[in-house]
């Protein structure tokens, strides 16, 4: 068996796409002389140049809205009657079909929020989240039986992002960028808005065994309001463009010098071209995550006006424009806020005061856009919440069970997947587990989850291990 | 979709059966066998269970119509036309919990029901053919994998004869030379003094060579000298900070627990100062092997040595675990597998983890084997309950040191667990008591009761004064202030930590594991004592029925007589020459099993291993001999047609071209700028709290603003250094032979923008005109130029450089000073420096 640990590159063509930042006419223009201020864009080459998926993709991108904490499912995607008139009533494993029928679950709390059906295809949906019930039931495909692992927040937390808890594996995202590389040429092919710093913290964006091009690029961090975020040694602090060409003109002057003595160096002309793309990076970032062009109409739309939603807009419309740009996945992240083991009645309400207008935009303006159509969003978190009270007024931590939503690129719209029982405990009909959540959403990006590998250490692996089917169900 | 397909093909054959022929019958069978069988068997049972493939678990095999009518071990899996009858459908339907297949995932069920319809509709399979095992043994029979090359003796082969007999300095470089010969190539010519000494003092010290040392080694570069400098480095700290950075690579060192929680490893340092010390004082490989594996199991002298054997068996505890909501037994099993992985990668080269859930697919180990090992580290308690962050938790084993360690650990832990929330208790009532005697209503019934039912819960919360009735209330109210005050004191001054090791300990209760069925802790399959792998077994040792069976380990992995030995020795000397050639004869260094590399050089690779064990193990004798070789010392030079021929230069026809790792660069940059500080550290992360990485309330965070070496910063998983995460540092998490090796625009914003990188330009600037007039006069700017190409690169620099940096200089210079400024020359000067720092000559040795 051969094997792929090594990638041998004999030329320079070869080098640019092993090295991670090869792009073509700059690097050209370099070697012929002194490097220019800025250059054509080139069609892009090296592990982010745009490859073709392993079929039709329905969606070239994601959006993915992380809930930190863990919503409540039965407070806000999955109405259970039986939870108001069994409230104050204990919970047994009988009563969610566990084989254990004895074991005391707790003692059920009854949800307080109003559910309505909206729309043409009566997606039910709570009172708490009234912008994106009365203009985009229609566009949710709402997954009620989503299942995983990990009862607190930092194993359930790796499931989620990564499919793995307990070794370091590549993120989603990363996976994505593997895959399908960047649209962009001058931008990385996975950003991630305001990323949680615990609970696995760069671990959730990581690309452990991929190429280090795979990995996140961090805007701020999730307790960092996301208008005063930055991404880590973008700017130079000291020195103005000019001089900081001058001073990069000075770097790849003693580098080609170098490359010329050497006669034929392959780390050597990558470094020297890793600078030029450095370089760009430095001025296409800002440029993308300043929100100086957006209209009044576009800022309010996103709830920007300085109210509860204004952070949460500001990361859900820095996400369009992002996508705007070719980047393949794109996370945005709440802050740690929506664990609510206590007060969980009043903590929704606030957080999703936070998020309603936010997402609710978001899907408007890519709508509008015509984005939409290619573009998949999903909502969700690490798991849902428990049917039963913690702390007098609040929910626990529930794997079991729990809800997310997906919208947008190839994804049936105002269908309501899967079921719970009376409780919402568990599924009862079309379960779908983690693992299948990351084969769908590679599917809709035309990527076969069992073709998507990567040799490392002597053996293929893949983002749902040896797990995962697609939920052919939802697709539209 | 699937249900619907299925339902048709269900319908069709009773209406079609009346009209066409037997054959057409037939042909539809096979075809329901091909659409519907075949696929799944191919997708959920032949990994398990093709005797072509030569796996048959349970003896079955499904990959012919013969294999499932003859049955496994249980007997035939399927009766034709009787679902419920049939083994097959008993275990797929996972009712019996003995039986349950495939075992990691249950099918869906519409794939039971298409199993249930071909089987009950006659059960066609075209597959003829016995179930013939592939030519040989299964890839995991252990005897058969003794033939593997990393597994065959050690051949002690003699050096072979070379034409230019001139040019072998030490016996290995024959081994070179003679296949460069072969192949019709030429080695390139020495290195140059200055490009020599680079490489030297990096190799073995990960720090520049001194200004000293190159005046010395210029002035006098003969092989005496340079025996002279190897010995003046291979006795240095440094060079123990070197290598022992290379083991805390492979030792997933880490100052954190990563993963899902990361806590502190508050007491880490010590196991990294203790791999720092060994290395530098030379400790025999074998040794450092056992201490780390079984050091709390070795005799001891004295206390100082119980402590240091201690703290290197920290090796075994300082792994990522899944810390909560982890089942008991499940954290048991996966804290096992950490450390059978990181051993397996780290001493062995093997992959053994792949044989947790089933027989390993291409190497030489059964799933027994891995349980083997299994029993001896569950066995090893490395976890413990302990109280932190205000709760019960299983965190590391801790245990104090020095004389009064352990009782100074227990007064700690006993504080937090059982003193403290008392004192909070009677902070609490006590103070209520307090209140109730200060309002003078104890007279009053109400408040009597409510006093005495104070005093009946916590009689301890009020001072025996303040609960007598009987004294004047004054001097009640006054003895509670004076204990309430005390508690407060005891609440507010905590204990000192005391000194401890994270280190585990043999359970009370040694035991084998069973095989667990597909890896899942709950399926219990045959019992398996405690042992080691076959495959490096020629004689079994045994391991003792009242203990785990880590000395047994240790010795095993170093018994070049019948245990793992050879092996050990083989990876050793191929990780030393990565390290010092810059790849290895092996060049996948982690991985010696069958998927891995063979070795482009395997009589070297035996020499080299026969050298290290004659050697009683001793790295630094191996280390001497790699850099007094004329291999080691040979330049880089370019030859097209060596190029041509032997692109990736796999037969050292020149010395490979390095990327310095991010230790040695911002060493390097420090040392610049005279600023490193070469002293020894402690614990770098002891101002953190038990929550290693700053979340929600939380803002403490890892400083990396200490003048240190590299080695000592801190390692927080998941929250490195900013310099370690751009700039390919290892992962934390686990056994990392080979770093990557990745050249990324991410890596160029750091250099250019990075303000401990232009802190460091400052100095070195502000050092080299300090030394040069200022560099006003050409004269002192050639001067300082050489200073600075010295102190960076470690040579003067090349003319066309000394003309592209002094251009550089004239042009900002002029510009600032045109703006006003007043700092145009040593800000320029500056800004030339930060650029050396950027440039591949400083990033890059020759």
């Amino acid at each position: 068996m051969q094997c792929h640990q090594f990638t041998p590159v004999a030329s320079r063509r070869g080098l640019l796409r092993a090295s991670g930042c090869g792009f073509g006419s700059l690097a050209l223009a370099a070697m012929a002389g002194r490097a220019g201020h800025a250059s054509p864009a080139a069609p892009r080459l090296g592990p982010l140049a745009p490859k073709p998926p392993h079929f039709a993709p329905r969606a070239k991108r994601v959006i993915f809205l992380f809930m930190w904490g863990g919503p409540s499912h039965v407070d806000l995607f999955d109405p259970k009657p039986r939870l108001s008139v069994d409230a104050g009533k204990p919970l047994t494993g009988a009563d969610v079909g566990l084989p254990q029928a004895d074991k005391q679950l707790g003692t059920i709390l009854g949800s307080n929020f109003a559910f309505n059906q909206h729309g043409e295809s009566g997606v039910w949906i709570s009172e708490l989240f009234p912008q994106l019930a009365a203009r985009h039931a229609d566009r949710l495909c709402v997954i009620r039986s989503l299942h995983t692992e990990g009862t607190a927040h930092g194993e359930a937390l790796l499931k989620l992002h990564t499919g793995q808890s307990n070794l370091v594996r590549p993120s989603v995202g990363a996976w994505v960028s593997y895959g399908l590389g960047c649209e962009s040429d001058s931008l990385p092919a996975f950003v991630t808005i305001s990323p949680p710093r615990g609970h696995g913290g760069v671990q959730n964006y990581g690309s452990a065994f991929l190429p280090a091009i795979h990995q996140g690029t961090a805007i701020g961090s999730a307790e960092t309001p996301i208008a005063s975020a930055t991404v880590s040694h973008l700017t130079n602090p000291r020195l103005d463009t000019a001089t900081q060409r001058a001073q990069l003109d000075l770097v790849q002057t003693l580098n080609r010098n170098h490359r010329d003595e050497a006669v034929a160096d392959r780390t050597i002309d990558g470094l020297i071209d890793s600078y030029e793309l450095a370089f760009r990076m430095q001025s296409t970032m800002p440029a993308v995550m300043s929100l100086a062009d957006e209209t009044p109409e576009t800022l309010s739309l996103y709830g920007v006006d300085g109210s509860a939603s204004d952070n949460f807009g500001r990361q859900c419309l820095l996400a369009r424009r992002l996508a705007e740009q070719g980047v393949r996945y794109i996370q945005v992240s709440t802050d740690y806020t929506w664990d609510h083991h206590q007060k969980v009645h009043d903590g929704h309400v606030a957080e999703a005061a936070k998020t309603d207008r936010p997402i609710a935009g978001l899907l408007d303006d890519l709508a509008r856009r015509g984005l939409l159509d290619d573009t998949l969003v999903v909502w969700g978190a690490e798991f849902g919440r428990t049917p039963t009270v913690e702390n007098g007024d609040g929910r626990g931590h529930h794997p079991q069970g729990f809800t997310m939503w997906m919208a947008g690129g190839g994804v049936k719209g105002g269908l309501t997947y899967g079921t719970t029982d009376d409780f919402g405990y568990a599924p009862v009909e079309n379960g779908v587990h983690m693992h299948d959540l990351h084969a769908t959403i590679l599917h809709l990006l035309g990527l076969d989850h069992e073709q998507l590998t990567f040799q490392h250490a002597g053996r293929n692996f893949r983002l749902t291990d040896v797990y995962g089917n697609v939920v052919q169900d939802v697709l539209a | 979709m699937h249900a619907t397909r299925s339902l048709i093909i269900w319908l069709v054959p009773p209406l079609a059966l009346a009209a066409v022929s037997v054959a057409a019958r037939a042909d539809d069978e096979v075809a329901y066998f091909e659409t519907h069988i075949r696929p799944l068997l191919v997708k959920r049972c032949l990994s398990c269970h093709s005797a072509a493939e030569g796996v048959t678990e349970g003896d079955l095999s499904l990959d012919t119509r013969l294999g499932w009518q003859e049955g496994g071990s249980s007997g035939p899996a399927v009766v034709v036309g009787e679902p419920e009858a049939s083994l097959l459908m008993r275990a797929v339907r996972y009712d019996d919990p003995d039986l349950q297949m495939p075992p990691d995932r249950k099918l869906a069920a519409e794939e039971i029901a298409v199993l249930e319809t071909w089987i009950r509709r006659g059960a066609a399979d075209p597959r003829d053919g016995v179930p013939r095992p592939a030519a040989g043994p299964p890839p995991s029979d252990p005897v058969a994998g003794r033939e593997h090359w990393a597994f065959r003796p050690l051949q002690h082969p003699t050096a072979p004869s070379v034409s230019d007999a001139e040019w072998p300095l030490a016996e290995l470089d024959a081994f070179v030379l003679a296949r460069l010969e072969a192949e019709g190539l030429t080695a390139a010519s020495h290195a140059s003094p200055h490009m020599l000494l680079r490489r030297l003092s990096f190799a073995l010290t990960g720090l520049p060579p001194t200004p000293e040392q190159i005046a010395r080694f210029v002035h006098d570069p003969s092989s005496l000298a340079y025996e002279h400098l190897v010995d003046e480095m291979l006795a240095s700290r440094a060079f123990g900070e070197r290598w022992g950075r290379h083991w805390l690579d492979l030792a997933r060192y880490a100052d954190s627990n990563g993963l899902d929680e990361n806590f502190l490893f508050r007491e880490a340092w010590r196991y990294r100062n203790w791999v720092i010390d060994a290395v530098a004082d030379g400790m025999p490989f074998d040794r450092f092997l056992a201490e780390q594996l079984a050091g709390d199991l070795l005799p001891h002298d004295t206390l100082d040595q119980r402590d240091r054997q201690r703290t290197a068996a920290g090796f075994l505890t300082i792994g990522p675990k899944v810390l909560l909501g982890n089942p008991a037994e499940k954290q048991k099993m996966e804290v096992a597998d950490e450390l059978i992985d990181t051993v397996g990668r780290a001493i062995l080269g093997q992959s053994l983890g792949c044989a947790r859930c089933h027989d390993h697919k291409f190497d030489p180990v059964p799933t027994a084997d891995y349980y083997a090992l299994a029993g001896i580290f569950t066995s090893t308690q490395v976890m413990e309950g302990r109280y932190m962050l205000g709760e019960q938790r299983v965190m590391e084993r801790l245990v104090g040191i020095g004389e009064e360690g352990e009782a100074a650990d227990d007064a700690y832990e006993n504080y937090w667990r059982v003193v403290r929330p008392g004192l909070e208790t009677w902070k609490k009532q006590g103070g209520e008591a307090l209140t109730l005697l200060v309002s003078g209503a104890v007279e009053t019934p109400d408040a009597a009761t409510a006093f005495q039912k104070i005093v009946d819960e916590t009689p301890d919360a009020i001072t025996e004064l303040a609960r007598d009735p009987l004294v004047p209330c004054e001097t009640r109210i006054q003895v509670q202030r004076l204990f309430l005050r005390d508690v407060e004191r005891r609440l507010t001054s905590p204990p000192a930590i005391p000194p401890r090791v994270m280190s585990p300990v043999d359970r009370a209760e040694v035991a084998d594991e069973c095989i667990r069925i597909a890896g899942d802790p709950d399926r219990k399959g045959d019992h398996v004592p405690r042992g080691f792998l076959q495959v490096l077994s020629t004689h079994s040792p045994e391991v003792p029925a009242d203990a785990s069976g880590r000395m047994q380990l240790a010795a095993w992995l170093v018994d070049v007589d019948g245990g793992a030995g050879t092996l050990t020795a083989r990876v050793l000397a191929n990780r030393v020459w990565h390290h010092l050639i810059g790849r290895g004869l092996v060049r996948t260094v982690d991985n010696f099993g069958r998927t891995g590399e063979p070795p482009s050089h395997p009589e070297l690779l035996d020499h080299l291993a026969t050298q290290l064990v004659a050697a009683d193990w001793s790295l630094k004798h191996l280390i001497r001999q790699v850099v007094l070789s004329r291999t080691f010392r040979m330049g880089s030079t370019h030859d097209a047609a060596a190029a041509a021929q032997d692109p990736d230069n796999t037969l050292l026809w020149r010395a490979h071209r390095r990327r310095l790792d991010p230790e040695s660069l911002r060493d390097a940059m420090l040392s610049a700028a005279g600023t490193l500080e070469l002293t020894a550290m402690d614990s770098t992360v002891n101002y953190l709290g038990d929550q290693a990485t700053a979340v929600g309330a939380n803002t403490n965070r890892r400083r990396t603003d200490f003048q240190c070496r590299s080695v000592y910063l801190p390692v927080i998983r998941n929250d490195l250094p900013e310099i370690f995460e751009s700039l390919d540092f290892t992962d934390p998490h686990k056994t990392t032979g080979m770093r990557p090796q990745t050249t990324v625009a991410t890596q160029g914003l750091f250099m250019l923008n990075d303000e401990q990188v232009m802190n460091a330009a400052t100095a070195t600037a502000a050092r080299v005109l300090a030394a040069h007039d200022d560099a006003r006069t050409a004269d002192a700017q050639h001067a300082a130029l050489r200073m600075l190409f010295e102190c960076v690169v470690g040579e003067p620099p090349a003319p066309a450089d000394e003309a592209a940096v002094l251009d550089f200089v004239d042009r900002v210079e002029q510009v600032a000073t045109a703006a006003g400024s007043e700092s145009a020359h040593s800000d320029a000067w500056t800004q030339a420096v930060h650029a050396l720092f950027a440039s591949s000559r400083f990033q890059m040795v020759e």
